[in-house]
């Protein structure tokens, strides 16, 4: 055999670099020189547009409600404001004591878990003004409670026996006391309230949020509400520093078209030092029942199912087609292959997500409040509102994590129709079933799978001393914004991990 | 790095077939080396082991001496054409070599270049999806180019080229090993690799049957066999037999006749009486010499189950006839 002495090869050419920076731009490459990759992503953008645009102008009711504006509560958001209160004047510090005695719901029936009865120094009689009030509650003890948001626990009650409430005021400084006995007294906490004129209303309130009644069968689900009542009786009334003349008045009282107060049983009553308060308005924050920024942005569910097909495709079009062997004798570090898609996809995702989002909010957000049958009852919302963003952003997020999840399962499954199919039965079948499960399982379902990412675009708050019912046909989600999306992300990243796993140690 | 290619004792099994059983070869650096074998003889794994897209089982496969999961910038030492089927259909083919070249910092113009080269200057901003097989050769040949590397490895690069494609390919692939690259070219036909290799590589159910340099083995093919063209074959094939010749019948009027030299035919021929037309030196072609090797690798395998004995026999047969 011979062998002649050659000089190997050496080549001309100036160093090359294969780091993630290279890697990052051919996957980018690959992306775009595919048309109908592109036409996917457009697709996206333009069907999320589309399903919300869609739903907006469709949907509502023809039925406008008669109910006049809302009161706009101190920090300028909806509220409601209605009981019955009876209150006298006070300037500058004092305190306002009372015992309740009784607190019941209609007919003798228990009241409401959060109906309310107690001491109350607040700016005037007119809705929505500040206010501080120590309470006694069926369901949740005592509580301090401050312009309608603010909410603090004190300590238990006993049903059957009286229990004693004060309520100090001193400068901008509220301080709420309890006691069994009305000798030992325990505070319950402090809160401020900036800018109370020196002059006050101090006095007596009860309030209660209304009865909710749900039922719920497989596609479909009724929800039925009507005012509850509580009726609360209160003795050794003492006022520190008070006006001494007791005014008997109705905050917010539905005034019908001739003057008179309509519907209401809210009334006050004295007989012999012990007054007897019935209510059926409340005083809390103002809950919607719609959520009009998360339907705004609804089309999304629709529009990641091209955004699926792309992500799926571009793992599983290499392995169909053998390019995958191209692309790794490229890069042979085959973890970071599938990182630089990862990488390209969810840019590309959120970028589509983003532009998707916002067009949807800005044209369907205004016509779906239009289409309610009591606009004013829903805050008007703008996309530099915290919330808005957070649901406009986090739409744009969730589709990059579902482009990261779906490009791990094609990976994994390296087929396209199945993978694609598990994923969009995966995140859109859900939303019609859940209807049809338990509550309770439909809540863990939206807990633990990737759909809780699109707990994201709630945006109503959440107060911990609102009751709400949440329902999942109603788009309500029982985690808060970002552990929904947080729980999608971690999917996402788990599985890729899993395919970056599964990519190195198997043949290609 | 040393631009050579060195399998040692790789094995890789896939489920209850051996693809590839104990193979060892080097391909060294100036020469086309031809990897020669019949479909599924493991040309592919081995291809594939040596490129880190499949794992071996046991033995090594390697680029310089290192395996190809641990190079850095491997398109500038490695290049590869496994599969000219390989390229996304709605992807034009100057698209295809632009991912490639980015993913390892090259410039655009890297790219035009070698589409220059390889010919599909003009057809580069097509799809792929429309290239015939021949033109997605020369695309996988530019991009096994890309990183202008010292070694490549081609998988059956003439599979579905033209004649002139053939042509091309041929001056090609001698062109490359000339820079001193080392060129390792599949093939499952070995009369695609003739005029091309200097050196085979022969392989069968994932064995080696041969190393050689193509000249070598066309010298032991030929041997010392002679053409003979007669009217009267019966005869011819007797009388020589007899005098201790072993005579092949390769048609009708043709005899292949070894282990006596041509004068000694001649002069018993014509002393015999026997007409004969023509006579001279057996000239054989790859083809043939390949034939004959995988022929006796078929033989020895078969014999190999049954006796030892009988191996024996065999191989002494061909050492007398060679």
């Amino acid at each position: 055999m011979t062998t002649p002495t050659v000089t190997p090869y050496r080549s001309p050419l100036p160093p090359a670099r294969d780091g993630f920076p290279q890697l990052l731009r051919a996957e980018w490459i690959k992306l775009r020189t595919v048309r109908r990759w592109s036409l996917a992503l457009l697709a996206t953008v333009l069907v999320t547009v589309a399903v919300s645009v869609l739903s907006a102008f469709s949907g509502g009711s023809d039925v406008k409600g008669d109910r006049p504006p809302p009161p706009v509560g101190p920090a300028g958001a909806i509220v409601s404001d209605s009981f019955p209160f009876v209150h006298q004047k006070l300037t500058g510090d004092g305190s306002i004591t009372a015992r309740v005695s009784l607190l019941g719901g209609r007919e003798g029936r228990p009241a409401e878990a959060w109906a309310k009865a107690g001491v109350v120094i607040k700016e005037s009689t007119k809705p929505g003004s500040s206010y501080a009030a120590a309470m006694v509650t069926p369901g949740h003890g005592v509580r301090l409670q401050s312009d309608f948001t603010r909410d603090t626990a004190g300590g238990a009650v006993s049903r059957d026996r009286p229990h004693w409430l004060r309520l100090t005021r001193s400068g901008d400084e509220f301080t709420a006391y309890e006691s069994a006995d009305g000798s030992t007294w325990t505070k319950v906490g402090t809160t401020r309230l900036a800018g109370l004129p020196d002059t006050a209303q101090a006095g007596l309130f009860v309030a209660t949020p209304g009865e909710t009644m749900v039922q719920r069968q497989f596609g479909s689900t009724s929800v039925g509400g009507r005012p509850a009542r509580v009726t609360a009786a209160f003795d050794r009334v003492t006022v520190d520093g008070g006006g001494g003349t007791w005014r008997q008045d109705v905050v917010g009282a539905v005034v019908g078209a001739n003057g008179d107060p309509k519907g209401t049983p809210d009334s006050s009553t004295e007989k012999s030092g012990t007054w007897t308060l019935t209510g059926s308005g409340d005083v809390a924050p103002h809950t919607p029942e719609v959520d009009i920024t998360q339907q705004s942005l609804s089309g999304a569910q629709i529009g990641l199912i091209p955004l699926v097909a792309l992500s799926v495709l571009f793992i599983t079009a290499e392995y169909r087609r053998g390019m995958i062997l191209t692309t790794l004798t490229a890069s042979p570090r085959r973890g970071r292959v599938l990182a630089a898609k990862a990488v390209v996809l969810a840019g590309v995702a959120f970028v589509a997500g983003l532009v998707a989002a916002l067009l949807s909010f800005l044209v369907s957000e205004p016509e779906l409040r239009d289409r309610m049958p009591n606009p004013l009852f829903y805050p008007d919302m703008a996309l530099t509102d915290g919330p808005v963003l957070r649901a406009v952003v986090g739409t744009a997020l969730l589709l990059a994590a579902v482009a990261v999840l779906a490009l791990a399962v094609g990976a994994l499954l390296r087929n396209t129709a199945a993978a694609v199919t598990l994923v969009v039965v995966v995140l859109v079948l859900p939303l019609v079933l859940l209807s049809g499960l338990p509550i309770g399982a439909a809540h863990w379902v939206m807990r633990l799978t990737p759909l809780a990412g699109f707990a994201v675009q709630r945006t109503l708050p959440e107060y911990e001393h609102v009751d709400t019912v949440c329902l999942p046909e109603e788009g309500c989600y029982p985690q808060g914004p970002w552990s929904g999306i947080s729980m999608l992300c971690a999917w996402a990243l788990v599985l890729l991990g899993l395919a970056m796993w599964r990519l190195r140690r198997r043949d290609a | 790095m040393q631009a050579t290619i060195e399998v040692q004792e790789l094995r890789k099994q896939f489920g209850q077939t051996v693809a590839v059983d104990g193979l060892s070869f080097t391909v060294r650096p100036g020469q086309v080396t031809g990897f020669v074998g019949p479909n599924g003889a493991g040309k592919s794994t081995t291809m594939r082991m040596l490129l880190g897209l499949d794992a071996p089982d046991s033995g090594q496969a390697l680029i310089g001496g290192r395996r190809y999961a641990t190079l850095r910038r491997p398109l500038t030492e490695v290049g590869a054409l496994l599969d000219a089927a390989a390229v996304h259909p709605s992807r034009r083919g100057r698209d295809h070599l632009l991912w490639l070249a980015h993913s390892h910092g090259f410039p655009s113009t890297r790219v035009d270049e070698l589409l220059e080269r390889v010919g599909l200057a003009s057809a580069g901003r097509r799809r792929a999806g429309s290239y015939s097989l021949g033109m997605r050769q020369r695309l996988g040949i530019a991009a096994a180019l890309l990183g202008d590397p010292p070694v490549l490895l081609l998988d059956e690069p003439v599979n579905g080229l033209d004649p002139e494609g053939i042509r091309w390919i041929r001056g090609f692939l001698r062109g490359l090993a000339r820079e001193g690259r080392a060129v390792l070219v599949s093939s499952h036909l070995m009369s695609e690799l003739e005029d091309s290799a200097d050196h085979l590589v022969v392989v069968g159910r994932g064995r080696l049957i041969a190393d050689t340099s193509v000249a070598e083995l066309l010298a032991s093919a030929s041997g010392d066999r002679v053409a003979l063209r007669t009217s009267a074959r019966t005869e011819a094939m007797g009388l020589l037999a007899r005098e201790g010749a072993t005579v092949a019948a390769d048609g009708p009027r043709s005899l292949t006749v070894s282990g006596l030299p041509t004068e000694r035919i001649v002069a018993l021929l014509t002393a015999g009486e026997v007409p004969f037309s023509e006579i001279g030196a057996h000239r054989a072609t790859l083809e043939e010499a390949y034939m004959e090797l995988t022929r006796d690798a078929a033989e020895f395998r078969t014999v190999e189950a049954h006796t030892d004995t009988e191996t024996d026999t065999a191989n002494e047969t061909e050492e007398a006839r060679s």
